[in-house]
């Protein structure tokens, strides 16, 4: 999760939309500047794409690239992850640790989810800034100087938080140097058809090139229809499906039947659907019924716990305000575990 | 006769670019115009773009104002930049660091700011 990435050569940007086409351009105009940047859009648009395009598209390409969640963390956790820490610093800190912003020194920094930071750190991240990269790691009397470039990921509305006293005008002023916005994918569908076609290509290749199904234009044109909540992830998950289980058509239907679902409806409709979408998921009426050669328990036993984990998480998380923490503690799984099943399950938080 | 003094003037708010472009073309300058940072700085960035001196707004879509002062005093470092800021806008002092000739806050009188050119240019 803030690992520091270790392929050197991300995804490329693709696309034919406006959007995304002065997306490259202002990518190709400012990358070599090393200004600080803000990557806006939707949860599963390819900001972090954006960040490693700029990153080897900059001078800075072969040095750090460190991403770090900034929601992922407590925050005085997150704070040490960011600043580092000395020997005896506090309880439990047995070894000295060097601080992501140092360790991205000479390189990126991409501060994922900075939307999420709490306003103290806000205010140490405002000032490391405003020094030019020197901070100190807790508990250490020196002050330590880094040249980072920082580039911040957020889906929120960082105007909006300011109004509310969320979010510090003057970080916003001194992150937002550059602003890079990046449309959701419902608003370019025109993109849908060059993204299924490098993810086709692409997970093909993962595939060793056996003999998959490839989604005809029939599905293909369908897929350019619907929403898209999850934005591009969910678009990569659901390709991934069709390449491994075959059966496109299927799978489009189980997709406008999940919009059906997430959509708010009476409670009545919302159990029929349930009821409908569990047997079509299972499909035990249709051709991966038992009496099909293609049936297997295990995919049948995968799509059955899939769909339950997904309906609990998310009543969980309508229940707790989309609190991750208190979730996963009522769900009795780790922190880490939730974040990886809400991004897996393509759990789309609401609109706020 | 004397070349004109070539202008760059970067402002999202049309109403104010208009005014800018059409003030300056009548006294005889040379005026580019771009309504946000990235066409700005593909103006800057253009081969023979030579200009003399750069107003630009603070805050702008994609490239801010702030962007474009560093990005020129790196490039041209002898290339008077003048930032404009809007109201309730709190980046002056952001400008400020990245060695804006001059921050001037809306509103302002037409004339204030030719005279600011003047004095910049000569």
């Amino acid at each position: 999760m803030n690992n520091p990435s270790k392929s050197k050569s991300g995804p490329p940007i693709v696309g034919v939309s406006k959007n995304i086409e002065r997306v490259r351009e202002l990518i190709e105009h400012v990358a070599s500047t090393g200004l600080n940047t803000v990557v806006f859009g939707e949860s599963g648009v390819g900001k972090e794409v954006v960040a490693q395009n700029l990153y080897q598209k900059s001078p800075r390409l072969g040095k750090p690239f460190i991403k770090i969640n900034c929601a992922a963390l407590p925050e005085g956790l997150l704070e040490s992850e960011l600043f580092g820490y000395e020997r005896g610093a506090f309880t439990g800190a047995e070894q000295r640790k060097k601080g992501k912003f140092q360790l991205a020194h000479s390189g990126v920094l991409l501060l994922d989810e900075i939307g999420d930071m709490s306003l103290p750190l806000q205010a140490k991240l405002l000032h490391v800034l405003q020094s030019g990269g020197e901070f100190s790691p807790l508990g250490s009397e020196k002050d330590v100087k880094a040249d980072t470039w920082v580039i911040a990921a957020t889906n929120h509305d960082l105007k909006k938080d300011i109004e509310e006293g969320r979010f510090r005008e003057d970080l916003y002023y001194r992150l937002n140097i550059i602003k890079i916005y990046l449309s959701p994918l419902r608003e370019r569908p025109e993109d849908i058809p060059p993204l299924i076609d490098f993810y086709i290509k692409e997970y093909a290749s993962m595939l060793n090139n056996r003999h998959i199904e490839k989604p005809g234009a029939k599905v293909i044109d369908r897929l350019c229809t619907y929403s898209w909540p999850g934005n591009v992830r969910e678009l990569q998950n659901v390709l991934k499906r069709m390449l491994v289980l075959g059966d496109c058509g299927q799978i489009v239907e189980e997709l406008f039947n999940s919009e059906r679902i997430v959509s708010p409806t009476s409670g009545a409709d919302d159990k029929l659907n349930h009821h409908a979408s569990l047997s079509k998921i299972l499909d035990l009426g249709g051709k991966n019924s038992p009496e099909n050669q293609s049936f297997s328990l295990k995919t049948a036993k995968k799509n059955a716990v899939e769909m339950v984990e997904r309906e609990i998480i998310s009543h969980v998380l309508g229940k707790t305000d989309w609190n991750r923490s208190k979730a996963s503690k009522i769900l009795k799984i780790s922190y880490k575990t939730l974040l990886y099943k809400i991004s897996d399950l393509n759990i789309i938080p609401p609109e706020k | 006769m004397k070349k004109p003094f070539k202008l760059l003037i970067i402002d999202d708010a049309e109403e104010i670019l208009t005014a800018l472009t059409n003030f300056f073309s009548q006294k005889e300058y040379d005026v580019v115009s771009a309504a946000n940072g990235l066409d700005g700085l593909k103006h800057i960035e253009a081969k023979d773009a030579a200009f003399d001196l750069i107003i630009t707004d603070l805050v702008l879509p994609n490239i801010s104002g702030v962007a474009i002062i560093s990005i020129v005093k790196k490039k041209f470092p002898d290339t008077p930049v003048i930032a404009i800021t809007g109201w309730g806008e709190h980046p002056e002092s952001l400008a400020k660091e990245a060695h804006a000739d001059y921050v001037l806050e809306k509103p302002f009188k037409l004339p204030e700011l030719e005279q600011l050119v003047k004095k910049l240019l000569k």
